[in-house]
């Protein structure tokens, strides 16, 4: 009777998959838009279009990282990007103002104590407040919410498998693939995959991570070393190479140097060979050190790896389909429409490639997407000039061309580079150190003097940043900003009044009121 | 087994009664109080409280549904009361998820699909 009943079952599951594929053909999908990857990207593309009237669909799905973390609607930004790992920075920050408020007269007794657990369940808590946000708004934008994993069946069908193994086939006129990327483990390091963990469990850890050890000299790693040592962890960054790849090197130089007076241990030049269990928890690594060529070992309680993110495209099957990827990163290939090699398939996010990995730009891409395949709209992402700030304990906000990419593009006769070593105000009565708050701007040298990039190292560098932004997306120019009144007292301001040129040779020291 | 219905007033019994089931699913509506004809001051709650109720059959079992009127207008427009100080809310009505970020806010909870969505999601 089982046997019957379960062949039954299959039967009726094929002829509705038949049904359905006859419903594809036939041109009626269920909906005029599917996206898979309810993140940044995806629930902004998805929203739109539903304002557009459409019918609309978003599969979201979590799939534990090896440590067993998981968690809600949203995306890397809000669960395990952004979001926690503005507010653990915001904790380190409030760290160093306790320290600076004893100048300003403040009584506050020593040595002061952070609780880990304090701070991880309150950012988790604000974490499942936007979860629970974003399922409202799907609701009630009318956009129909999976959670579920999806793969493609044919270039309009996608299936759906639940975490019970329950699966739905969903059709669909257009798709949006906006799965993004997950944390890489460097498999080839013997216990890496066993003891190490990654940002996807670092913010989502109910006891402290102790003395901790974050391998890899990028974005992620240098920002949450940052505040781990801000909160008072004893924290080291292993670098293979240079620090930040991709930005302006003196910039990111200067943010190390920064981190390093702060209390962050520095191995240079070293890389990994292997992690190993101890008695009692603890974790020994051992790593070369290519300068001295020595084999060097030590212990910590967490090994983070920030070595990248890689998408996860093999779950999505585009093989079935034939979107193309890039053989090199595993990438979604787009044009400037966000199109892939299928027509009405369409990627936006950290899984396209060769686009900033950044929030802003995934939602920018999605509503514009929407827009143009429901809105009548034509207007394209601007990819350009899109501006950045790293959060390291002293930030580094920057837009446009780093002073390399400028030089590789006009040649160094080209370009004019203004720069100033300056200190902020606040910095004074608490007798911070200001040695690494610079910036630097990046120009053409031909008469009107174009603004080809902005760097600005020191406190609150995104907020700085983005009102600049738009004056250089607007085309601004040196002698223009020259003509902008500065907002006194402020670090920005100092922007306004740059006038040393790298050129010139001259101190870049900024003195004085 | 299904689910059991609470009524109370004011913040020290709602309290009693959370901790009383704590461990199982609380759900809260929380609403102005109502005149003697059994009218809420609050004209939202009045369009709320019978959304809610028609929707109460699909929480999970052995849930907790905790009717609790906030008290008269005055109260609950004092910005220190301790429904706005300690369960943070903001307006009423409200229904919540107790325990959980989990929650309705005044015209959320006439909308049959999001009141059952807070019922039905874990
Ligand atoms: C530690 C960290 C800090 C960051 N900080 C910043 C910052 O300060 N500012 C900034 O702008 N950016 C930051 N980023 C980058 C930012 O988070 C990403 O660029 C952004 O989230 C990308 O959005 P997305 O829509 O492409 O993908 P995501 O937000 O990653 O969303 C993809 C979603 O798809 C789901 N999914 C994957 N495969 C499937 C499938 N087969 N079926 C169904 N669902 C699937 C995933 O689980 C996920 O929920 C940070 C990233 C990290 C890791
Ligand atoms: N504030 C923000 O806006 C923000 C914050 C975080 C992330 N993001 C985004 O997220 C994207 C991904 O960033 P990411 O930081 O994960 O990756 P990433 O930029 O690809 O950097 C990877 C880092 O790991 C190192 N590495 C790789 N393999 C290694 C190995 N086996 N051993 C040791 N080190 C190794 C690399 O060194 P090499 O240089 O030597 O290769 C590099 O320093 C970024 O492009 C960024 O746009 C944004």
């Amino acid at each position: 009777m089982a046997t019957l009943w379960r062949r039954r079952e299959r039967f009726l599951g094929v002829l509705g998959r038949l049904c359905r594929t006859v419903r594809a053909l036939s041109g009626k999908n269920e909906y005029d838009l599917l996206v898979i990857g309810g993140g940044s990207g995806g629930l902004a593309c998805a929203k739109e279009a539903a304002q557009f009237g459409r019918k609309v669909a978003v599969l979201d799905y979590v799939e534990p990282s090896p440590k067993g973390t998981k968690w809600g609607l949203g995306g890397t930004c809000v669960n395990v990007g952004c979001i926690p790992k503005k507010l653990m920075h915001q904790a380190a920050l409030l760290g160093s103002a306790l320290k600076d408020a004893q100048h300003y007269g403040w009584n506050i007794a020593q040595p002061v104590h952070h609780t880990w657990s304090v701070m991880a369940q309150a950012v988790q808590n604000h974490v499942k407040s936007l979860n629970w946000g974003h399922r409202v708004q799907l609701q009630d934008k009318k956009v129909k919410y999976f959670n579920m994993k999806g793969s493609f069946s044919d270039p309009h069908t996608i299936r759906g498998l639940t975490k019970a193994g329950k699966e739905t086939i969903v059709t669909a006129e257009n798709i949006v693939i906006a799965t993004g990327g997950r944390p890489k483990y460097p498999m080839h390091i013997a216990g890496a995959l066993e003891y190490g963990i990654t940002s996807d469990d670092l913010f989502w850890l109910k006891e402290s991570p102790g003395k901790t050890l974050v391998v890899g000299a990028s974005y992620v790693s240098l920002e949450c070393a940052g505040f781990l040592t801000g909160i008072g962890l004893d924290t080291t960054v292993m670098m293979r190479s240079i620090p930040l790849r991709g930005f302006d090197q003196q910039m990111a130089s200067l943010v190390t140097e920064h981190m390093e007076c702060y209390g962050t241990k520095f191995l240079k030049r070293c890389f990994p060979t292997k992690v190993e269990k101890l008695e009692g928890n603890r974790l020994q690594v051992t790593w070369k050190n290519t300068d001295l060529g020595t084999e060097e070992t030590d212990c910590f309680d967490t090994v983070m790896w920030a070595v990248g993110r890689a998408p996860d495209v093999k779950t999505l099957n585009l093989d079935a389909v034939g979107v193309k990827t890039s053989s090199e990163t595993g990438k979604i290939i787009v044009d400037a429409s966000e199109a892939t090699s299928v027509p009405h398939i369409y990627a936006i996010g950290d899984i396209t490639e060769g686009r900033p990995e950044l929030t802003p730009t995934a939602i920018a891409a999605g509503k514009l997407l929407a827009r143009r395949l429901f809105g009548q709209s034509s207007e394209l992402m601007d990819y350009d000039n899109v501006p950045t700030t790293v959060f390291t304990p002293l930030e580094y906000g920057c837009v446009g061309l780093s002073e390399e990419a400028a030089v590789q593009c006009y040649g160094s006769d080209n370009v004019e580079v203004y720069h100033a070593y300056y200190k902020p105000l606040e910095f004074t009565v608490a007798e911070r150190d200001a040695t690494q708050c610079y910036i630097k701007m990046v120009c053409l040298r031909e008469r009107e003097q174009r603004i080809l990039g902005l760097h600005f190292i020191g406190p609150n560098a995104g907020e700085v940043i983005q009102g600049f932004a738009l004056g250089i997306k607007c085309g601004a120019t040196y002698p223009q900003l020259m003509k902008t009144v500065g907002i006194h007292p402020t670090c920005a301001e100092e922007i306004t009044k740059l006038h040393i040129t790298k050129r010139s040779g001259l101190d870049a020291t900024v003195t004085g009121c | 087994m299904g689910w059991e219905e609470k009524q109370v007033r004011g913040y020290p019994e709602f309290v009693q009664t959370a901790q009383r089931y704590h461990g199982r699913p609380i759900f809260a509506l929380f609403c102005g109080d109502k005149d003697a004809e059994g009218k809420s001051w609050c004209p939202d709650c009045v369009t709320a409280e019978p959304v809610v109720r028609k929707e109460l059959h699909n929480m999970p079992d052995e849930s907790v549904f905790i009717y609790c009127l906030v008290g008269d207008r005055a109260y609950w427009k004092d910005p220190n009361n301790e429904f706005r100080k300690n369960l943070k809310l903001t307006g009423v009505p409200t229904l919540l998820k107790y325990g959980t970020p989990q929650k309705l806010v005044e015209e959320e909870c006439f909308k049959v699909e999001l009141v059952r969505m807070l019922f039905t999601e874990d």
